[in-house]
């Protein structure tokens, strides 16, 4: 109850802390399970569930019997990761129709949201919802989150969800995630909590030369080394980095309290360990060897997008966010039938079998302004009830796939966009709210049911950290304190740095906070327990 | 600007009244300042209202965007947390205040002075080897006789200017980055490929060259209205005593340039501490901060990226104070060489 109250207190939540155990209970959302279709491939060991079976369109079931939305407007504003449409567009239209709210969308560039949001929240003009993904959730923006936006509390703890009956259904330990300053202020996101970073490699290419997927580095180095031609313009791999801490068994980067674990009864940080070190080496001797595409060199502000570089076999090996296993596929499959892109399973460096950290059960968020009055909230709500519809539904169809006729056709029992449909469905409705983890594509069910076996195989090498499933805001004093480690990595990894510079800022870290932030959180999971059993 | 402008602008504004300062003596006008000439204040106002009138929207412009946010800098001095109330200025009423705290981290933070080095570094490679270019482009252009060739390459030099600095660095990628056109022929040819566009050691280089390439021919304008300012008597007199194609343009094209070269010099000095923000923020990463970081860099990524406010300004604070200091001496040193520079008291 302490740190709740530290940071219940003042609104702000400048001092940092999590609320977990009997304190989370009393303000989640009761759990009532609701499964329209059940799935192919049940979820297990962290996965979603897959569905790779056909959909009969036209006898799809409604989730949302009464529609809720009461009319009014809602403004949101959202990362977009592509040219987002028209206000006035067939898909916007449809969806706010569907639901009985005027979604207004101020979709901002994904890629440099991190950037907006800070001067966004900063200002007195915060649009009625905001999308947060977590890892924007830098510097101070955890406590501009507590300190900005409602409490939706009063609308969605205990049973009150129930009027909500998609989100009711969203796993609790989603809900969990999404208390931030001690009240349910986030509309979550739920993913899996398997590995999601998947090396994906090109199959048909891999098929042709008979390479052989590896199974240790250096199987991988001599893959490596076999595949990079400069002349001929191929190169193996892209940046290794983020696949490599999983080949070292590193914890977790996704966020910064994931970092923390418990080893031998003491808080470890992930840049104290040796595994770390090794893992950068690795990434480092990639790129020294010049097995790495000269694209990657530019590092994050890579100008151009290395998907057609990977489309034209200019490199083989891609480790990349699980979706685009999906995404890269179906996005050749019409220009490119031989086209087919496959999932590596990670390797431990030394051969044996990996060990995985488990990423949160929910990593993006809505948050609705505090200023809302409770139509709006009640709108938001109604919204976030469509958008959280679970596969089978009318709900789900709109919110992933459109309009019949207008955005995708049935061919072969299949729903498949067409160009309208990509051009105008695309991230939006999804960003609000979702179901339980699911992978459902039954255009390509073979990639479906991969994926999700992936997941399951990885997840069953995955294990979780002291402050999973928790949402941790660090006092402010320590909030700058890791700001510098990523980029310290890619300069590792590009050469710029040595490794024993990391040696020498990590040492920099403990003295200028880090072993009193260690001490931080050492006291909070006394106090608050782990969320993982 | 000096005082022998007043005179004139009550001319044009087609008032009689007559002024004493006629003269573009500066301490001829001082005195007549102090004189029993001098014109009241709402005298003055009243023949310059239709000029104030007409400067009022850039004054305004210029209040709420250049001076406005100085008040800003207070932030400097705190503990800065934008989120702490309403909005980010009513927050400035609420972050706790800690002194110079923000400054003796900068000047104990080595990414600091390193952001220092490396912003000096890019300056005098650029003054060094961007700087000339224009007045040589202007040179050639300018004894080019034929207008349809003139205009052409001009258009062909102004171009690149109008490119993004997202475009301009593309194309640099594609022609030498590690899979671009000079690696991929070196490779055919059997010979190592280069990655240039990745090396911190030259990097220095290829932003200077990238500068050329975009700017260069835009920074040709000024030097090309110079020149046509230049009166032809002063050719064809100087070419009437014999001079050559050289002497000529040692002796009346250069000493015409003179007080433009120097003024634009003047300007370049005072924004020394500001090198191309876009440019070097989409190559940062790819040299790593090391080569990569200046001052501007350094306060986007501390304040923008890493909301670090109060740090960010401090630091964007002394490039400022800095920034004054280079103006006043480069323009103490424009008038000890005789020429006019920004200003005159």
């Amino acid at each position: 109850m302490p740190l709740l109250a530290a940071c219940g207190g003042s609104e702000s939540g400048s001092g940092g802390g999590t609320t977990s155990g009997k304190n989370a209970k009393k303000i989640l959302p009761a759990y009532v399970a609701s499964n329209v279709v059940t799935p192919d491939i049940p979820a297990k060991n962290g996965s979603a569930m897959g569905f790779t079976g056909k959909l009969d369109v036209a006898t799809l079931k409604s989730s949302v019997p009464k529609k809720l939305g009461k009319g009014g407007k809602v403004t949101i504003m959202s990362p977009f990761w592509g040219s987002p449409p028209k206000q006035s567009c067939a898909y916007y239209t449809a969806a706010n129709a569907m639901i009985g709210v005027d979604v207004q969308w101020q979709n901002q560039d994904g890629n440099t949201y991190d950037q907006k949001l800070g001067a966004v929240l900063a200002s007195s003009d915060i649009p009625d919802v905001v999308v947060i993904p977590g890892w924007n959730m830098t510097g101070r923006i955890p406590s501009a989150i507590a300190g900005k936006f409602a409490d939706l509390g009063p609308y969605l703890s205990g049973d009150k969800a129930k009027e909500y009956p998609n989100l009711a259904a969203i796993p609790s330990d989603a809900w969990q995630r999404s208390i931030f300053g001690g009240a349910l202020r986030g509309l979550p996101q739920p993913t899996e909590s398997a590995a999601n970073i998947v090396p994906l490699y090109r199959r048909d290419i891999f098929d042709k030369e008979g390479y052989e997927v590896p199974k240790s580095a250096d199987d991988f180095m001599a893959l490596c080394k076999e595949i990079t031609n400069p002349r001929a313009k191929r190169w193996a791999c892209g940046d290794m980095k983020w696949t490599a801490f999983n080949n070292f068994g590193v914890f977790s980067g996704a966020e910064k309290p994931l970092g923390w674990n418990l080893v031998d009864g003491k808080l470890v940080y992930r840049i104290e360990t040796p595994e770390y070190l090794e893992a950068l080496e690795f990434a480092r001797k990639l790129m020294a060897a010049g097995y790495v595409h000269p694209q990657f060199k530019l590092g994050k502000s890579q100008i151009g997008d290395p998907a057609p570089l990977f489309a034209k076999g200019e490199f083989l090996i891609w480790n990349n966010n699980l979706v685009n296993w999906y995404g890269q596929q179906a996005s050749q499959a019409a220009q490119n039938p031989d086209f087919k892109v496959w999932g590596m399973d990670i390797w431990n460096h030394d051969g044996g079998n990996p060990t995985l950290w488990a990423a949160n059960p929910a990593g993006i968020f809505a948050f609705v302004n505090k200023k809302a009055s409770e139509s709006v909230i009640r709108d938001v709500l109604a919204v976030a009830n469509v958008t959280a519809a679970p596969y089978g539904t009318k709900e789900w169809m709109m919110t992933n796939y459109g309009v019949e006729g207008t955005h995708y056709t049935i061919k072969n029992g299949v729903p498949v966009k067409n160009d309208t449909g990509n051009n105008e469905v695309v991230n939006a409705y999804v960003m609000v709210a979702s179901p339980a983890p699911t992978i459902a594509h039954p255009d390509f069910p073979d990639v479906t049911r991969a994926m999700v076996e992936w997941e399951q195989r990885m997840g069953a090498f995955t294990r979780k950290s002291s402050f999973w499933g928790l949402q941790v805001a660090e006092p402010n004093r320590y909030t700058n304190l890791s700001d510098n480690f990523e980029q310290l990595e890619d300069d590792i990894v590009r050469g710029h740095k040595k490794i024993s510079d990391m040696q020498q800022a990590v040492s920099d870290w403990k003295k200028r906070g880090g072993d009193k932030l260690r001490d931080w959180y050492k006291k909070l999971l006394d106090e608050n327990g782990s969320a993982a059993s | 600007m000096s005082h022998s402008t007043v005179p004139r602008t009550s001319a044009e504004a087609g008032t009689t009244v007559e002024s004493p300062v006629a003269s573009d003596d500066v301490t001829g006008a001082r005195e007549a300042r102090r004189g029993p000439g001098k014109l009241g204040f709402r005298l003055r106002f009243r023949r310059d209202r239709t000029l104030l009138l007409m400067t009022l929207p850039a004054i305004v412009l210029v209040l709420v965007f250049n001076y406005l946010p100085i008040l800003g800098n207070v932030v400097a001095f705190q503990d800065y947390d934008p989120y702490v109330s309403d909005n980010g200025i009513v927050a400035m009423l609420h972050s706790p205040f800690v002194g110079l705290a923000n400054f003796q981290e900068i000047f104990g933070d080595s990414a600091f002075w390193n952001a220092v080095q490396n912003t000096f570094v890019l300056f005098f490679v650029q003054l060094l080897l961007f700087f000339p270019i224009p007045i040589l482009l202007a040179l050639l252009i300018n004894s080019v006789v034929r207008p349809r060739v003139r205009a052409v390459a001009q258009a062909v030099l102004y171009l690149p200017h109008f490119f993004s600095w997202v475009l301009v660095i593309a194309v640099f990628q594609q022609m030498f980055g590690g899979a671009g056109m000079l690696a991929q022929l070196l490779r055919q040819h059997g010979y190592n490929g280069i990655d240039i566009m990745t090396d911190p050691h030259t990097f220095p280089l290829l932003v200077t060259a990238q500068s050329v390439w975009k700017d260069a021919g835009w920074g040709i304008i000024v030097f090309l209205a110079a020149l046509a300012s230049v009166s032809q008597d002063l050719y064809e007199a100087a070419a009437m005593d014999g001079a050559g194609r050289w002497r000529r343009m040692w002796h009346v094209t250069l000493p015409a340039l003179r007080p433009v070269v120097a003024l634009l010099l003047v300007l370049r000095v005072g924004d020394a501490l500001t090198v191309g923000f876009e440019q070097i923020l989409l190559q940062r990463d790819a040299v790593g901060p090391d080569a990569g970081e200046v001052l501007d860099t350094f306060v986007w990524w501390n304040g923008v990226h890493n909301q670090d406010f109060g740090y960010a300004a401090a630091a964007g604070l002394i490039k400022g104070v800095v920034s004054i200091g280079l103006v006043l001496a480069a323009n103490k040193v424009a008038h000890l060489l005789g020429e006019q520079g920004v200003y005159k008291k």
